[in-house]
């Protein structure tokens, strides 16, 4: 095991935790700045992303919890979806973001009592299935994606609802979108991608089929993935990332291979991505630190064990902690 | 003051008032300031104010000249006045007449407070030279003059739009093109005029007619620090139009307009890309032109993958039109073709545009169109670059989807007993060649092992192959290996003969030297053989 030799580390190798807390909590603070409005379609996102980081990090009331409901509940829509933020229309990924917070606050009665309630939930995203593919939309609209049934299989779970759709469509589904290399694409025929993998392995691992994944196949494929560097890229010869690695590292510890790789390398890579005065992780050592590098920086961490970090889930990518409170296991 | 009940001081005869001495000093200097002219005039109708200050206070003034000030003081109050006798007030009166003081009066004193008011700048406007306040007056009265014109023009639509007839000539009245375009260039006069006065800005959807009457629904504001968020002012007019036209479900040219705007903002924004699309649907705008517009788009912001959703809606929209006529049909796939190879040239491995290519080829059928034409533009980007990952997948996909040549729901890691074997030895010979090109490229290798599963061939068949890149197995001095995909593979080859002796010693040199960072990987590889 790792973690015995941290200490040892040179400071900018220890992970700045009360740096990337503060970085966290002021995100929400920046709103003169451009990128805070044209990032507004990823808003209930961000603020899962934070959310979770901050909990893996030790610091689970480090956001307002009431002031964080206020806003998940003031974008959801009489359907029962969730849209990016108000006035935003209701799609997949912001109804499971916002799922995603309610269980990590423990917050699910007060999606009964103040919110439209979980059942309107439940009827959205059941709503977006096709019957006939078994693939999900993100909205009325209808494009599909792996992601978007990843997503539904996720929240469908933690509301304790995946009877209200076709798990086993769902699956073939995912199955069929498996290439001769062992990995996954968005779609039939579409290349391997390490975030469209963990999608899809997630997906299995939610609905219990882990069963259908050739895991040393894609095990050897994910693993490939690790770089002189230590740290791991998407796809065979693109360059590595922090993101990538989350992507990467979940789907091996999902399929029990994590020690594949070299996982000290990996954590060095993540740590020398940190910027340890201003808080937040960067996709690589030295560029721009944004939420979304850092939670998977610290979901990374944590699955590497690194000392001080709560276990994280790597099929939800949420604290260990809160998935067994919600699905009591 | 006098006290009450006492009359009013004359002056002696020898004080004979004279004219009192503002008056006589030389004419005031030239005024460098609003301000400083309104002193001056304040000072020119309120000699004796003037006075009082110069002399600094009402003690040093010569005695003739404060009894005028004192009674000219109580001629202008009636408080006071109400407190002096008849005899008294009519005395005050002759006294304040025979000094002919003039007529009209100003406040005394000048304000302390900006009078004239601030600017868009907060500067007080009475600091500004005439020459400067002129100059606004003639904008504020420009504007006036344009409003003035604007409501006319306003009440005119009114009155084309209820069918009212003009009074003199009896035809009904018209608002012609050119004065709405009049309408517009004098609201952007007006725009500019407001700006410059006061700092006030209309945004370019409030200053064009054509959006008149419609209101737009800005969003409110949340409670909560987490919600509130902040807009530069023209996007967030051109949104708060958006979702105006939305709630109205307006689908209309001006619409398509503003999406066009909003997209061009922020082509992130996921919602404006839908209704685009129900508007497009609504008005039965034809698609080639849409997509042609798309391109302009795509090619500008290469990250976005809402272009490639409607990418995908536009081709779904239009396909069943030409589905029936081939050449059409492949008219349309070597235009889109065309395209595609433009931007992967910009990003040649852009996942969202490989993504779309797979789903166009299934969607048109363009396995074998136009002689072979798709499978030859990725040999060609796999020809520029041995490394493209993404291209070595799309070429699978081409190869082995071709409902002519394959078995529908075949899974990509199975065998397919309907694909030949001559594209099975085509596609292994393809491999091959680029593996020389660059032995540690991972792309070919993986290809290789997918061709020989699909074409349910053994690994031996390409022992030999895969020995040239590995010499002296097991040699420290003269071990050489060019590839360790190639001495991965040949673990498995000598697995796949039962030679578990010489499969370890590939893996054991691949976890110990020439891949060391999978240690652990190799070493389960190890411990299998053995299982
Ligand atoms: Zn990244």
């Amino acid at each position: 095991m790792p973690g015995n030799n941290f200490s040892s580390l040179p400071d900018e190798l220890q992970l700045a935790t009360a740096a990337h807390v503060k970085y966290i909590q002021s995100l929400d603070t920046r709103k003169d700045e451009y990128e805070y409005w044209l990032t507004e379609h990823l808003r209930l996102n961000g603020l899962y992303w934070g959310l979770t980081a901050l909990h893996l990090l030790g610091h689970p009331d480090a956001l307002p919890r009431n002031e964080t409901i206020d806003f998940v509940l003031s974008c959801q829509h009489d359907s029962g979806g969730f849209g990016a933020a108000p006035g935003h229309d209701a799609h997949m990924l912001y109804t499971v973001s916002a799922v995603q917070i309610l269980a990590t606050i423990d917050a699910f009665d007060e999606l009964e009592t103040r919110g439209k309630g979980k059942g309107l939930v439940g009827k959205f995203i059941a709503g977006l299935q096709n019957r006939e593919s078994g693939t999900f939309a993100g909205d009325e609209w209808g494009e599909e994606d792996t992601r978007f049934l990843y997503g539904a299989l996720n929240a469908l779970s933690l509301l304790g609802m995946l009877h209200l759709v076709h798990v086993d469509k769902a699956v073939q589904h995912v199955a069929a979108c498996g290439n001769f290399d062992g990995g996954y694409g968005a779609s039939p025929g579409a290349e391997s991608h390490a975030a469209q993998i963990w999608t899809c392995v997630a997906a299995l691992s939610v609905a219990g089929r882990i069963d259908l994944v050739d895991t040393d196949k894609l095990g050897r494929w994910l693993s490939e993935r690790q770089t002189p560097s230590g740290g791991l890229n998407g796809r065979p010869e693109k360059k590595e990332d922090v993101c990538y690695s989350w992507f990467v590292l979940g789907s091996l510890e999902i399929i029990g291979k994590t020690h594949w790789i070299d996982r000290e390398a990996l954590i060095k890579f993540i740590l020398g991505c940190q910027d340890t005065e201003k808080g937040g992780i960067s996709d690589r050592p030295g560029d721009a630190v944004d939420v979304w590098h850092t939670v998977f920086g610290v979901a990374g961490l944590s699955v590497l064990r690194y000392p001080g970090l709560q276990p994280v889930d790597p099929t939800y990518c949420m604290p260990k902690s809160v998935i067994r409170r919600v699905l009591g296991k | 003051m006098p006290p009450k009940g006492k009359t009013v001081a004359k002056p002696k005869e020898a004080e004979k008032p004279t004219p009192p001495s503002t008056t006589t000093t030389s004419s005031p200097t030239q005024p460098t300031t609003v301000n400083d002219r309104t002193k001056q005039r304040i000072e020119a109708i309120n000699p004796l104010s003037a006075a009082v200050t110069r002399a600094g206070g009402i003690s040093h003034l010569a005695p003739a000249e404060r009894t005028l000030y004192i009674n000219a003081r109580f001629a202008q109050s009636p408080t006071l006045r109400a407190k002096l006798g008849t005899k008294a007030q009519r005395d005050l009166w002759r006294h304040v007449n025979e000094a002919s003081l003039p007529v009209r009066t100003l406040l005394p004193v000048i304000p302390k407070t900006n009078i004239w008011g601030s600017d868009k700048t907060g500067r007080d406007v009475g600091t500004y030279s005439p020459e400067e306040f002129a100059a606004r007056s003639q904008r504020r009265n420009r504007l006036t003059c344009l409003l003035v014109a604007s409501r006319a023009f306003e009440a005119r639509r009114e009155r084309a739009r209820r069918g009212v007839k003009d009074p003199v000539t009896g035809e009904v009245v018209m608002v012609a093109e050119n004065e709405v375009d009049q309408e517009r260039e004098r609201r952007r006069e007006m725009d500019a005029l407001r700006r410059e006065l006061y700092g006030v800005k209309t945004g370019s959807y409030a200053q064009d007619p054509e959006w008149d009457g419609v209101v737009p629904v800005e969003l409110g504001e949340q409670e909560g620090e987490l919600a509130a968020i902040a807009y530069p002012e023209e996007y967030a007019e051109a949104i708060s139009y958006l979702r105006a036209s939305m709630l109205r479900k307006e689908y209309s040219p001006r619409t398509l307009r503003l999406t066009e705007h909003v997209i061009k903002l922020n082509p992130a924004h996921y919602t404006v890309w839908l209704y685009r699309f129900s508007i497009l649907s609504a008005l039965n705008l034809p698609i080639p032109g849409e997509i042609n517009w798309l391109n302009g788009i795509a090619l500008s912001n290469l990250k976005n993958y809402q272009i490639w959703h409607h990418r995908h809606l536009l081709v779904d929209h239009y396909y069943p039109t030409i589905a029936s006529d081939p050449a059409a049909l492949a008219s349309f796939a070597a235009s889109e073709t065309d395209f595609l190879s433009e931007i992967l040239e910009r990003d040649t491995k852009n996942y969202h545009v490989w993504s779309y290519r797979s789903f166009l080829v299934r969607k048109l059928g363009m396995w074998k169109m136009d002689n072979e034409r798709e499978r030859r533009s990725v040999e060609a980007m796999i020809e520029d670059d041995v490394r493209n990952n993404s291209a070595w997948s799309h070429r699978f996909f081409v190869v082995f989807n071709d409902p002519e040549q394959s078995t529908p729901d075949v899974a990509a890691t199975e065998p397919d007993p309907a694909v030949p074997g001559d594209i099975i030895e085509r596609e292994i010979q393809y491999a091959r060649n680029k593996i020389y090109l660059a032995p540690q490229n991972q792309s070919p290798w993986n290809y290789l092992r997918g061709v020989l599963v699909k074409g349910g061939r053994k690994l031996a068949e390409v022992e030999g192959f895969v020995g040239e890149f590995v010499k002296n197995l097991g040699d420290d001095e003269k071990e050489e290996v060019r590839s360790s995909h190639a001495l991965d593979l040949l673990a498995e080859i000598y697995a796949e003969k039962g030679d578990r002796e010489m499969a370890a010693t590939c893996l054991k040199r691949l976890g110990e030297k020439w891949d060391p960072i999978r240690y652990g990987y190799w070493e389960w590889r190890r411990g299998m053989l053995e299982a």
